[in-house]
């Protein structure tokens, strides 16, 4: 058995940033089934939101940012995030940060959607990447012990509380138990329950159905934001950042039919409305081969491209094979990113002592039910930061506890028989392959960006019929070093606990808010639906239940664009 | 179209040594070499290798394809059968085979930590930086860990090429103190980390373009 005060269960950004506040301080590592530098928070490439300017305030970022959520982000965490942004920007540039500058050398700042302002610091497209990786170096500085490739199965709970983890080590192809005081989960998105997703193979949501599975309440989950620009077919991220450099979305008419849909701030307008309209255009028989519409850059000239979009590009020639300097890109709107997470106060816990939460695995909810582009890189350094902060305070307070032999041979004893197979039969005509299929393809058609009751009902009990067929099966069981049939097959189980409450609290949402549409209740709801969705697991299931959103200046108007 | 993929397999805990398994799979020529090890992986879910974003940017897939490091997401089907339709993987060569096309990349990691590998920032700084300076540093800063520079260089020292990249990045940088000093720490001959330097957008997946003015 391993032992660290405090354990950080995802190497991203807000799992490095987590580690390296509390670093130093107590005894801190981090588990992270890929090495850090993996991590997809390296994908991101738009930039983070902060309102440095003076000609920009904290309170516009705090408006735009409840106005992008439609009214559902909790006010008093979003003025921790809009607030925080600048002190961490300057920290993030005394680190390191090789942020892309202008002529007087100040961090430069663009335009995301949905903003007042041009706010985004950024580092050309690669902006993710280069805080990634300038976050691994200060990790590697303060001497936090890294366990990559190891993989969370399980938060083990003594009395309520949680009191450490059972860990995989791909590697070695063995079990571990690490104790901490306090667990502080990291670990992105559920982007691939989607068939179609701008998120890596990582992406499977395991630490939020790790929590899930514990007890922890998770929040929001049905709202679930679709990019409206990734390359036709491989659903490789375009950035907004295209968009905000002055890209224009153009359908076989050639027209910029965003004026039709949000006249003011056209290719600008949150994801939401961009991504409906874009569907909307297709739907008319506007789009091309009935599929996608159009990116264009065409007017914005190979050097300005060459600057501020080397990657973009770079991914537009290899992966659609177009030069976007010389042509338009295609592109479809694909899943993206997970709004909904583990629920937690504005100091990062969750509803259980001993866990914490951080970035993307998190709902604390600044994003409530639509994220901004920009705010979510902000979320994870913003948040991650504070849940080191509390972390650390935490674990200097707290004396050691549990877990107790009992515990931890029960968890132990029933991971060893799944891992060797116990008690199942190997099954030949199903695999977690062909259920992984089925459920992404479940949740792309019918859990999407327009959604009916019907086809929700439909989804729920094809998932359940999933879950049943995915009970029955056996990991194929090589007990060898780097099983990815064994991680494959835990993904899906996470995911198909996920797939079913997006499912169902879609279905249970009976209005239209930000990233949730309902085509058969198309109107925001404030009298019945001003509220949080919370779900946490019970013995007969995932119990439904609301939670109240903190509104402390914002009353909710109407969210035109 | 069908493609031939001949994959190194190798299981620490069976084989004495690595063999090569054929598997057929149906692949467009506009989709990955990495999009066939996922077809192939289907067929024997033992295959190991590693993969994430898909996308370039994390550096997982770097494998050997057809003789050559590579990362396996950025290379397309139809460019990886010019000349056959058979694809080779292997391993990344310098670096110890754990199983199939996994390889141990501790060493790589831990010689990052030989370098001082991060900014150690001036006393004087005061947020402003020149934006000529912030773009050279967008080359070294786009580098990915993967691992293919030193798969390629002809046998690096204790300090592997991932971490001269790292050094240079951090040399160019003008927040830095110790700035051009720790070029010292490489303990390379100048002209060998020029040559490197010109190799380097070739070889590297990012094409990582360096200035050569950070070596003098």
């Amino acid at each position: 058995m391993l032992m660290h005060e405090v354990l950080v269960v995802g190497g991203g950004l807000a799992g490095l940033m987590a580690a390296y506040a509390v670093s130093g301080k107590v005894d801190t590592a981090v588990v992270s089934k890929v090495y850090p530098t993996r991590s997809h928070s390296g994908a991101a490439q738009g930039g983070f939101n902060s309102s440095l300017s003076e000609d920009d305030s904290i309170d516009n970022h705090i408006f735009d940012t409840v106005k992008g959520s439609d009214y559902l982000g909790d006010q008093d965490a979003i003025e921790v995030l809009c607030s925080d942004g600048p002190q961490v920007i300057f920290e993030l540039d005394r680190m390191g940060v090789p942020w892309t500058r202008t002529d007087s050398g100040k961090v430069a700042q663009r335009s995301l959607g949905g903003a007042g302002f041009p706010r985004a610091c950024f580092a050309a497209d690669f902006s993710g990447h280069v805080v990634l990786h300038t976050l691994y170096e200060q990790i590697l500085r303060c001497g936090v012990k890294i366990y990559p490739e190891w993989h969370v199965l399980e938060l083990l709970v003594e009395k309520g509380r949680v009191v450490g983890a059972i860990v995989y080590d791909m590697h070695h192809a063995r079990l571990e138990v690490i104790r901490a005081k306090q667990v502080i989960i990291a670990t992105g998105g559920y982007g691939r329950a989607f068939q179609k997703t701008t998120n890596g193979h990582a992406n499977t949501g395991d630490g939020i159905a790790i929590a899930y599975r514990a007890g922890a309440i998770l929040s929001d989950m049905e709202f679930v934001q679709f990019h409206p620009t990734t390359l036709y077919g491989t659903n490789i991220l375009v950035s907004e950042a295209a968009r905000g450099e002055g890209g224009y979305l153009r359908n076989t008419s050639g027209d910029r039919f965003m004026s039709q849909y949000a006249p003011e701030k056209l290719e600008l307008a949150p994801r939401d409305v961009v991504s409906r309209a874009i569907f909307k255009e297709i739907k008319e028989g506007r789009g091309f081969d009935d599929h996608y519409v159009h990116l264009d850059l065409t007017h914005l000239g190979e050097a300005q491209v060459a600057e501020r979009l080397p990657q973009v590009r770079e991914l537009a020639i290899r992966y659609a094979g177009v030069d976007p300097v010389g042509a338009p890109m295609p592109i479809e709107p694909a899943q993206h990113y997970s709004m909904g997470g583990i629920r937690t106060d504005i100091w990062c816990r969750a509803t259980m002592p001993g866990l914490m939460a951080a970035g993307e695995a998190a709902n604390v909810s600044v994003h409530g039910a639509n994220r901004l582009g920009g705010n979510s890189l902000l979320e994870t350094v913003v948040f991650g930061r504070r849940a080191g902060i509390k972390a650390l305070e935490l674990a200097q307070e707290e004396p050691w506890q549990g877990p107790s032999n009992r515990v931890i041979d029960d968890a132990l004893g029933r991971w060893k028989d799944l891992i060797a197979g116990k008690g199942r039969k190997p099954s030949k005509d199903d695999s977690a392959f062909a259920i992984r299929q089925e459920m992404t393809s479940v949740m792309t058609n019918q859990v999407g960006v327009f959604r009916v009751g019907s086809e929700l009902e439909d989804a729920v009990t094809r998932l359940d019929q999933l879950k049943e067929r995915y009970g029955r099966l056996s990991p194929a069981g090589h007990a060898q070093p780097f099983d990815y049939g064994l991680m494959d097959h835990l993904e899906v189980g996470y995911l198909l606990d996920l797939g079913e409450i997006i499912a169902r609290g879609a279905l249970l949402r009976t209005e239209s808010r930000g990233a949730h549409f309902r085509l058969d209740y198309p109107k925001r709801d404030d009298k019945s639906w001003l509220h949080h969705t919370f779900v946490r697991l019970t013995e007969t299931g995932p119990v439904f239940s609301e939670g109240s959103v903190s509104i402390t200046r914002h009353q909710p108007q109407d969210r035109g664009y | 179209m069908e493609v031939t993929l001949e994959i190194s397999r190798f299981d620490p805990n069976r084989d004495t040594a690595p063999h090569f398994q054929i598997f057929k799979v149906d692949v467009e020529e506009n989709r990955t070499v990495l999009d066939t090890l996922f077809l192939a992986w289907h067929q024997d879910p033992s295959l190991s290798f590693r993969r994430s974003c898909r996308s370039s940017i994390c550096g997982s897939c770097a494998v050997r394809i057809n003789g050559t490091p590579r990362l396996a997401c950025q290379t397309l089907v139809r460019d990886a059968t010019e000349n056959a339709s058979r694809i080779v993987l292997e391993p990344l060569p310098h670096f110890k085979q754990l199983k199939d096309l996994v390889v141990n990349l501790e060493p790589f990691f831990e010689s990052l930590k030989a370098v001082i590998p991060w900014l150690i920032p001036r006393e004087d700084y005061r947020g402003h930086m020149d934006p000529e300076v912030a773009r050279k540093l967008e080359g070294p800063a786009t580098c990915i860990l993967c691992g293919i520079c030193e798969a390629t260089a002809d046998g690096a020292g204790r300090i592997e090429a991932g971490a001269w990249v790292k050094t240079m990045r951090l040399a160019s940088d003008s927040r830095d103190a110790l700035g051009k000093h720790r070029m010292r720490l490489l303990q390379v001959p100048p002209d060998i980390l020029r040559l490197f330097i010109k190799d380097l957008p070739d070889r590297c997946p990012k094409g990582i373009k360096i200035w050569e003015e950070v070596v003098a």
